[in-house]
């Protein structure tokens, strides 16, 4: 019963560190997801030269399809453009009135492999559009997809710092509760080495206590963080919903908790050896 | 001819505060034998038994017992050797909170015997030390001297090839001494080596082992000797 305060100090510390790490752990993998499915989504527009010769457009048709990352091209003509805006305008297309389709200028739409939709590598083929004199200009969301990446960098950066330190953290507490259950337990300690228990015998079931320790705070860790996301997707604005309905908000995978339990028992288990370490050497 | 259990080489012990506990001990006793370790209080008794268990360490001097160098640097086995020995030092070292019984069952327990075999067989240990009406008491609840037939019990139930008792008779009285003295005895007939820290000089007029006379950290003498030359030694003598 004397052990029961410091213990519960401990796992709740353990729990309320790990609710940090894996909060920002949800919030990257959400992001990081968020960014793979718009990569899935990327493709770059290329915007041909007012004029170009409808003979010349095949010819770079097939150009473009040989560029090493380059999946499927299609064609889009003025007339396919301006259909594609009406549709996209819906009640409001009367805004196009007036605007002739020849205005417009016709594109290559390009879908790269899986392997170059990310920033990085879409650039690759950009640079190789771009010596293709009869392209005007190029798109493809650079700025955003550079932020975006640059911003889950940032955070899975904080969630690996943040991380570093609350694994020190948890070591230091937890070495220094169980120094006090060690130190409730000194005379049975005593009496232990007194009879040659070896220090296997006396050290385990301080190992199996950090365990523990750290096995709840890691899922009392996980059940509060699911109650946060449950109750966040609970008071979302009917506004956002609609919204999120593309972009779910995820929770956790199976096997990152998994990890995170782990890593909470290995942190616990640390503690308790440091302890060890420096209060049980045999006398 | 038996092997040595116990070998000291010079052994010093000097504490930091300049005060000598020890100073140039050599002894060999030899496996089986029985030896009072006789001086009057504070001539050096408790500290040459603390450094045979380990629980201290010379300043100076080799030490084996039970052919493990103790003194080594980076000698580790502590465990190991304590398995080897009973001890019953004067401060008991109970588990204050446990029955009679679980405290002598603990040195099984610790070893890797079940909790069931060791119930039974400190049973069977404190029936011989005349103590089974006790067994389910509080170790609290008991007499200074049934207290320490309590440590006897727990030095002996492991049947260790070696014993180190300090001072074991010291809170009994003349029969109990007599009954446990009896038990020791029982136990150095079947082998086990026995090393007896006493100030009462009358017990080795009763029981004839080898008697090793200390006195301000000293040995007087070392070999076998017969009783009637022992002196009665007083402390600052």
């Amino acid at each position: 019963m004397g052990n029961l305060f410091p213990n519960l100090i401990t796992i709740g510390i353990i729990a309320v560190s790990i609710l940090i790490f894996s909060t920002f752990t949800l919030l990257a993998f959400n992001l990081t997801s968020f960014l793979k499915n718009w990569e899935d989504k990327i493709e770059v527009i290329a915007y041909l030269k007012r004029g170009t010769p409808s003979s010349e457009v095949e010819p770079l048709l097939n150009k473009t399809r040989l560029l090493e990352g380059v999946e499927i091209v299609r064609y889009v003509s003025p007339y396919d453009a301006m259909t594609f805006m009406e549709t996209k305008l819906g009640g409001q297309k009367n805004l196009l009135q007036g605007i002739q389709p020849a205005l417009l200028p016709p594109s290559f739409e390009i879908q790269l492999k899986k392997d170059y939709r990310n920033s990085a590598r879409i650039n690759e083929v950009v640079t190789r559009l771009r010596e293709m004199a009869q392209f005007e200009e190029i798109q493809y969301g650079q700025e955003w997809v550079e932020t975006f990446s640059a911003l889950v960098h940032i955070l899975r950066l904080t969630q690996w710092i943040l991380g570093g330190l609350l694994l020190i953290a948890i070591v230091f507490i937890t070495s220094n509760t169980l120094q006090l259950t060690i130190s409730s337990r000194r005379e049975e300690i005593k009496v232990m080495h007194w009879v040659g228990a070896s220090p296997g015998f006396i050290r385990v079931p301080f190992y199996v206590e950090g365990l523990i320790q750290g096995l709840l705070g890691g899922g009392l860790a996980i059940f509060f963080l699911f109650l946060l996301h449950q109750g966040l997707l609970l008071h979302i604005p009917p506004s956002m919903q609609a919204w999120l309905a593309k972009v779910p908000v995820l929770f956790l995978p199976p096997e990152t908790i998994a990890w995170i339990i782990l890593g909470g028992m290995v942190l616990g288990f640390f503690g308790s050896f440091v302890a060890s370490m420096r209060v049980l050497k045999y006398k | 001819m038996n092997e040595p259990m116990i070998e000291i080489h010079h052994v010093f012990k000097t504490y930091p505060s300049q005060i000598s506990a020890l100073s140039d001990i050599t002894i060999e006793i030899l496996s089986g034998e029985f030896a009072f370790v006789v001086g009057p209080s504070g001539s050096g008794k408790s500290t040459l038994l603390r450094i045979l268990c380990c629980a201290e360490r010379p300043t100076d001097g080799d030490v084996v017992v039970d052919g493990m160098e103790i003194t080594r640097p980076g000698f580790k086995k502590i465990h190991q050797l304590r398995r080897r020995m009973g001890i019953v030092s004067q401060d008991f070292k109970f588990l204050r909170d446990r029955t009679v019984n679980e405290n002598v069952a603990f040195a099984l327990e610790v070893t890797g015997h079940t909790r069931k075999e060791a119930k039974s067989e400190a049973s069977e240990m404190l029936r011989r030390i005349g103590l089974e009406e006790r067994e389910e008491d509080p170790i609290l609840a008991l007499s200074a001297g049934e207290q320490q037939r309590v440590a006897i019990a727990r030095a002996l139930v492991n049947s260790p090839p070696l014993i180190l008792a300090d001072e074991p008779t010291g809170n009994l009285d003349a029969k109990m001494t007599l009954d446990v003295m009896r038990i020791f005895s029982d136990f150095n007939n079947q082998g086990t080596t026995i090393v007896f820290a006493t100030q009462f000089t009358g017990l080795i007029k009763r029981f004839p082992y080898r008697v090793i006379q200390i006195l301000n950290g000293q040995i007087l003498n070392g070999k076998k000797e017969v009783v009637n030359e022992i002196r009665e030694v007083k402390a600052g003598e």
